[in-house]
């Protein structure tokens, strides 16, 4: 392409950018579902990625909880854990004033014949 | 055709405006274009772009450390004895907002907040009672006013009371409203307070020792790290882009231990000793005698003075090394049984006014025995009952005078000469004063023979006659059965023997009828009468004194005064006649002018630990079996 024929196409470019038709003649009309689709795929993407986001942020919200309740669990196994010793029962039972104690002898089983 | 020539002209004339407009709006675009073409040459070459601006437009990213949640330590059942949840600091920031207030003249805010202050005041003395509504308002307000940013308002608070503090007035607005500052700590949680907690061990930050230190590795689990991103909502969320290390928590410890017997014996020993103030000491070991299994391992002592309170200080069941006494006359006569030496217990002996020729002490128990009985001689039975030292001397010098070393043999085989791998770390070394060693002497056979010049651990002596209850088969003692991760078996520790056989199953069964006639007539009968038949032996021991102890008494077991420091044993098995479990009761006194007996306090505790156990044991339940048919229940006409 000689330096001539440049100069003519980029005159060419130029009227046609002038009287508006640039798009026309370059026929991107042709190319018109490709730039549709292309924006398409932008959108979605953005979307998607916005769509991630939330869904890590509702994730990390729900790994809190669950920490959350794991830390509760355990403080409330701690607790019950505490009362269940046989001493410690044998000792509110006494305050109390009852006169149930820890067994004296095994339980006796009673099978079938 | 003029009509014609009008309309053409005006369509001319409309596309030549439509034209001016489209070339006026092509030249916006155009230099709009060209200016872009222009920022895009300049900044790719020489733009220097500010970092302030970077900051606003790039995502903030930042390392994010997760930190494992420390494994759990469990009884063999299962429950809990130590567990990790964290604890929260809550301090408050009395000046927020104060500044803002004053500078906006917001007067009517400040005056609200103050409000809302004395609300939380109110709040804070409903929940934890210590101070009125009025203190707790007034330091709220001091703070204020001298410009507290750190007011303590409570350590250590659990994530309940958190929670409910959080809902108070004020604190209910955060931390930038409220002041509310919330500091958060890992806490490791002991259940069941003082059990066992020398077995169990503490983690006080890089202090760790029993189980919380030697499985430590396990426990402790590893650290994981993520990047995280600020969000548009102002969320922070894992950065997609970067690397993520996965937090791995620690894992379970699943111990040998039993909860109830551990509760049991510490009760039983408390009983024992709590009211004594010349009591320094008291340990408990319950072993499982098929496996070796610690199912308890109580270690209660006091401090330098009597007045401390009972704690679970120091593991003497691992460290105390020292001279156990006549619980060593088992080991002589384990071994002289085995050897063939003592045919039947009831072979005889001269009683010789108690003297062993060679330098040995008499034992005027022997001249209390020969005017008791009118007899010369004495069986070896009777002796072991009473707990003669002179049986048992005689016994090493005519036996093993020749060749000690056999006796020292039996003694390694026992493994009471060396200390063996233990779940915790820190077995006590025995000494041993072997042949051609620099502590033998001429009398060291015969004071070995009884309990004297050889120094073991408790567990030592628990895991020897752990090994008699087992026929013969010696057991390893263990603390930890399992490793898991969420309830599933990581690693099993299965039982494993220390020597399989240190005597034969008749020679232990022999022995053991020895052990049963000390609890029925001799030494032990206090637990003649315990609720399953015992079968075991006492010991009475002096303990060295220190220099500073002995204050320059010649004598190394007594102070200038006469005071001596005791210890008191009793270890033995039952049922007796089908072990199950292995059991070791001692009482360490502090300088006293009292003795401390193996047949009393230790063999009271074992008496209660025996019956309470029995209550407990499923084994041990009676059956009942219907001897007649239950008649059917029918309609009623």
């Amino acid at each position: 392409m000689t330096f001539k024929e440049i100069a003519h196409s980029v005159r060419n470019a130029f009227r046609a950018l002038r009287n508006g038709e640039f798009l026309l003649r370059v026929r991107a009309d042709k190319y018109y579902m490709h730039i549709m689709y292309l924006f398409l795929l932008m959108w979605m993407s953005i979307m998607l990625s916005l769509q991630v986001d939330k869904t890590l942020t509702q994730a990390g919200a729900n790994k809190a909880a669950i920490e959350e309740l794991r830390i509760h669990h355990t403080e409330s196994e701690a607790a019950l854990v505490k009362l269940r010793s046989a001493s410690g029962t044998e000792t509110r039972l006494q305050r109390m004033g009852s006169k149930a104690a820890l067994p004296q002898k095994p339980a006796t089983l009673i099978r079938k014949k | 055709m003029a009509r014609k020539e009008s309309e053409i002209k005006d369509t001319v004339q409309g596309r030549e405006r439509i034209h001016v407009v489209m070339f006026f709006m092509s030249m916006i675009f155009l230099l709009l274009g060209a200016w872009i073409l222009v920022r895009i040459v300049h900044i790719q070459t020489s733009y220097t772009v500010d970092e302030r601006v970077i900051g606003l437009f790039r995502p903030r990213v930042q390392k994010y450390v997760e930190h494992p949640v420390r494994g759990r330590i469990l009884a063999t059942d299962g429950r809990p004895l130590a567990i990790s949840a964290p604890l929260y600091d809550i301090h408050m920031d009395c000046t927020v907002r104060k500044q803002e207030y004053k500078d906006k003249g917001k007067a009517e805010k400040e005056e609200s907040w103050q409000q809302k202050a004395r609300e939380l005041g109110a709040a804070l003395s409903r929940e934890f009672r210590d101070r009125s509504a009025d203190d707790w308002a007034r330091a709220i307000l001091e703070g204020r006013e001298k410009g507290s940013k750190y007011l303590l308002i409570r350590k250590n608070v659990d994530l309940t009371t958190l929670r409910r503090l959080q809902s108070f007035p004020l604190f209910c607005e955060g931390a930038n409203h409220g002041g509310i500052i919330v500091e958060r700590h890992p806490e490791r949680i002991y259940p069941y307070d003082s059990l066992a907690r020398r077995v169990i061990g503490y983690v006080k930050e890089q202090n760790r020792i029993g189980l919380e230190n030697s499985f430590d590795a396990e426990l402790h689990g590893r650290e994981g790290y993520e990047w995280r991103r600020v969000t548009d909502d102002n969320s922070w969320i894992r950065d997609l882009d970067s690397a993520k290390v996965e937090v791995q928590d620690g894992n379970d410890i699943r111990t040998t231990l039993n909860v109830d017997f551990q509760d049991i014996a510490d009760k039983a020993l408390r009983a024992q000793i709590n009211e004594d103030d010349d009591v320094r000491a008291g340990i408990c070991i319950i072993m499982e005698a098929q496996t070796g299994a610690i199912r308890a391992m109580v270690n209660l002592s006091r401090g330098a003075t009597p007045q401390t309170t009972l704690w679970e200080r120091e593991n003497l069941c691992l460290r105390e090394v020292g001279e156990q006494g006549s619980v060593m006359k088992t080991v002589t006569l384990l071994s002289v049984v085995e050897d063939g030496h003592v045919k039947t217990l009831d072979q005889t002996l001269p009683t010789n006014n108690g003297f062993v020729p060679g330098g040995y002490k008499q034992d005027v128990h022997i001249l209390d025995y020969q005017r008791e009985t009118g007899r010369r001689d004495i069986s070896v039975m009777h002796g072991f009952e009473i707990s003669s030292n002179y049986v048992f001397t005689w016994l090493a010098e005519n036996y093993y005078g020749r060749n000690p070393q056999e006796l020292f043999d039996h003694i390694y085989s026992y493994r009471l000469g060396e200390a063996f791998d233990f779940d915790i770390p820190g077995l006590g070394t025995p000494v041993v004063n072997r042949p051609n060693t620099p502590g033998w002497s001429k009398t060291t056979l015969g004071t070995t023979a009884y309990g004297y010049g050889i120094s073991v651990t408790p567990l030592h002596i628990a895991t020897f006659y752990n090994g008699i209850a087992n026929k013969g088969k010696m057991m390893k003692p263990y603390l930890v059965e399992r490793i898991e991760r969420d309830g599933k078996t990581v690693r099993e520790f299965k039982p494993s023997a220390l020597n399989s056989s240190i005597c034969s199953p008749a020679t232990a069964d022999t022995v053991t009828r020895a052990l049963r006639a000390v609890v029925n007539s001799g030494t032990a009968t206090r637990l003649k009468t315990a609720k399953l038949p015992v079968a075991g032996k006492t010991g009475t021991a002096r303990v060295v004194l220190s220099a500073a102890e002995r204050g320059g008494s010649q004598d190394a077991y007594s102070d200038l005064s006469g005071r001596k420091k005791f210890q008191g044993t009793f270890v033995g098995f039952f049922p007796a006649d089908k072990p199950k479990y292995t059991i070791l009761v001692t009482v360490y006194s502090y300088l006293s002018h009292r003795n401390f007996y193996g047949g009393t306090k230790p063999a009271l505790a074992v008496r209660e630990i025996v019956d309470k156990i029995y209550a407990l044991d499923q084994d041990w339940r009676p059956e009942l079996y219907p001897v007649a048919e239950v008649p059917v229940m029918t309609e009623a006409k």
